[in-house]
């Protein structure tokens, strides 16, 4: 790439020369672009050299993770007991949910049973932690500290403790990178909590906005709706909030409304996330109940937070395939 | 000539140092206004030295910057090749332009490179970007002297103890 005799030739040769490597140069980049864009070769070579990029990623993320520790070092002992009585009341509260909650997925599996329905899903969760990198604002993608060494996989979902974030779009050795619900290109089966109505919510581009494009004109929608995962499309499981309805635009004379919607998950700041993995569980095992509580609620402690409580209550309303989805 | 190859390692490691301020986690209000650090350091090089940053050296930096950004591949290739380019062009009446003069070139050829980026979005058809996406030239333009500073300090010091 260095070459060593410029400035011999005229002047005129000189600069002609440039022109012509930059138009190379320029065509090779954007024939690049392209063939990433698409999806030819370029992503899966592209795959492979980026796993040395990796060492850099730590370079960068240690005086911030190491200040994060140093600043826990000093914390007083006052702050820790505070944070420990909040903890310790929010569990009490989650765990008051739970206890409904199994009520509730024990009658759903006995229905599910009755109408020899299809499998039941089981999640499991696996805590990441988010590389504090800074890629790319126009890339919408985030890196995850756990690659194919802990089993990620492409496709799986990833939520925070208030929503969905997105889902895995790389894995490599050591960590993964995940499109987020915002990517203009990202698009997630939803429906509206309190209705039923299934839609598709779309990326803007801009980290607190989702839109809804498909939703009839007349459709029961209301501002400050819960929007959830509907789980067709088999990437995401059902039931997990995405995001609240904020606005609801009915011109007349068109046949859809257009409803945006805010992220409920802290796409732009959240530090802590869940990869959720579906197994396809034998239907309706009945006898093992007892010893698989409390590892139900051990998943559901470390899951979504405010998800609990506002799936208990709009569970009468709700389709019946989607109900067994919180847990 | 002897001299100046002995200024490629330092050349390269301002450029690492640029790319990684380039992905250093910040709060959103900076990022949206955070300059184009390899793009200000390879214009500087490329006004300083007479023929070490070429039109090679600046795509390989943009590849390797594609691939620590998440960027589509070749898109910061494209750019630096281009900034590389107009400066090396007009390299013999930036060198002699007064500093405010010379900030307003910077300027003109950040701005350049926003537009071509703007081009390669619209192209993927993503949604436009707001305002604030034409923060960081001007930034990049304020930050500038102060950078040009910071860089001849960095190259006389090494120079200082190349000769000792």
């Amino acid at each position: 790439m260095i070459r060593g005799n410029v400035g011999t030739g005229t002047r005129f040769s000189g600069s002609a020369g440039q022109t012509a490597r930059l138009m190379l140069y320029g065509l090779i980049a954007i024939v690049l672009m392209a063939m990433d864009h698409r999806g030819q070769y370029v992503p899966k070579v592209r795959n492979v050299v980026e796993n040395a990029v990796e060492p850099v990623y730590h370079v960068v993320e240690w005086p911030f993770r190491a200040a994060g520790n140093l600043s826990e070092q000093f914390r007083t002992r006052r702050e820790l007991r505070h944070e420990n009585e909040e903890l310790r009341r929010r569990l009490l509260a989650q765990q008051a949910d739970l206890q409904r909650l199994a009520t509730l997925r024990e009658e759903n599996r006995r229905l599910r049973a009755l109408f020899e329905g299809a499998d039941s899903l089981e999640f499991e969760y696996r805590f990441a932690e988010l590389l504090r990198v800074e890629l790319d604002p126009f890339s919408h993608l985030v890196l995850i500290d756990r690659g194919s060494d802990d089993g990620v996989t492409v496709g799986q979902a990833v939520i925070d403790g208030a929503g969905v974030m997105g889902q895995v779009e790389d894995v490599h050795l050591h960590f993964a990178s995940v499109r987020l619900i915002s990517d203009p290109n990202h698009a997630l089966p939803v429906q509206i909590n309190r209705t039923g109505l299934r839609t598709v919510a779309f990326g803007l581009g801009e980290t607190d906005r989702l839109v809804l494009p498909n939703v009839p004109r007349e459709a029961d929608v209301r501002v400050g709706d819960l929007v959830v995962t509907s789980g067709l499309g088999d990437r995401f499981p059902g039931g997990y909030p995405v995001a609240e309805v904020r606005t609801i635009d009915r011109e007349p004379g068109r046949t859809f409304a257009r409803v945006e919607a805010a992220p409920l998950a802290a796409l732009d700041r959240g530090r802590e996330v869940l990869l959720i993995r579906s197994n396809v569980r034998p239907p309706v095992p009945p006898a093992p109940e007892a010893s698989e509580a409390p590892d139900g609620a051990a998943a559901s402690a470390a899951g979504p937070t405010g998800d609990d409580a506002e799936a208990g209550e709009g569970e009468s309303a709700r389709p019946d395939e989607s109900a067994e989805a919180p847990q | 000539m002897i001299a100046s190859r002995d200024r490629y390692p330092m050349i390269l490691a301002t450029l690492a140092l640029a790319a990684v301020l380039m992905i250093v986690p910040l709060p959103s209000w900076l990022q949206s206004a955070w300059p184009y650090w390899v793009a200000l350091t390879l214009i500087y090089w490329s006004l300083e030295t007479q023929d070490r940053i070429t039109l090679g050296l600046g795509f390989t930096v943009g590849l390797v910057l594609d691939l620590l950004t998440g960027s589509l591949l070749g898109l910061h290739a494209l750019s630096l090749v281009i900034v590389i380019y107009l400066v090396n062009r007009f390299r013999a009446r930036l060198r002699f332009f007064p500093p405010w003069q010379q900030a307003l070139s910077v300027f003109a050829i950040l701005m350049n490179d926003r537009i071509i980026l703007l081009w390669v979005i619209s192209l993927r058809g993503d949604a436009l970007p707001s305002l604030d996406f034409w923060l960081p030239p001007l930034v990049g333009t304020l930050v500038w002297p102060w950078l040009f500073v910071v860089l001849d300090r960095f190259r006389g010091s090494m120079r200082l103890r190349a000769t000792r």
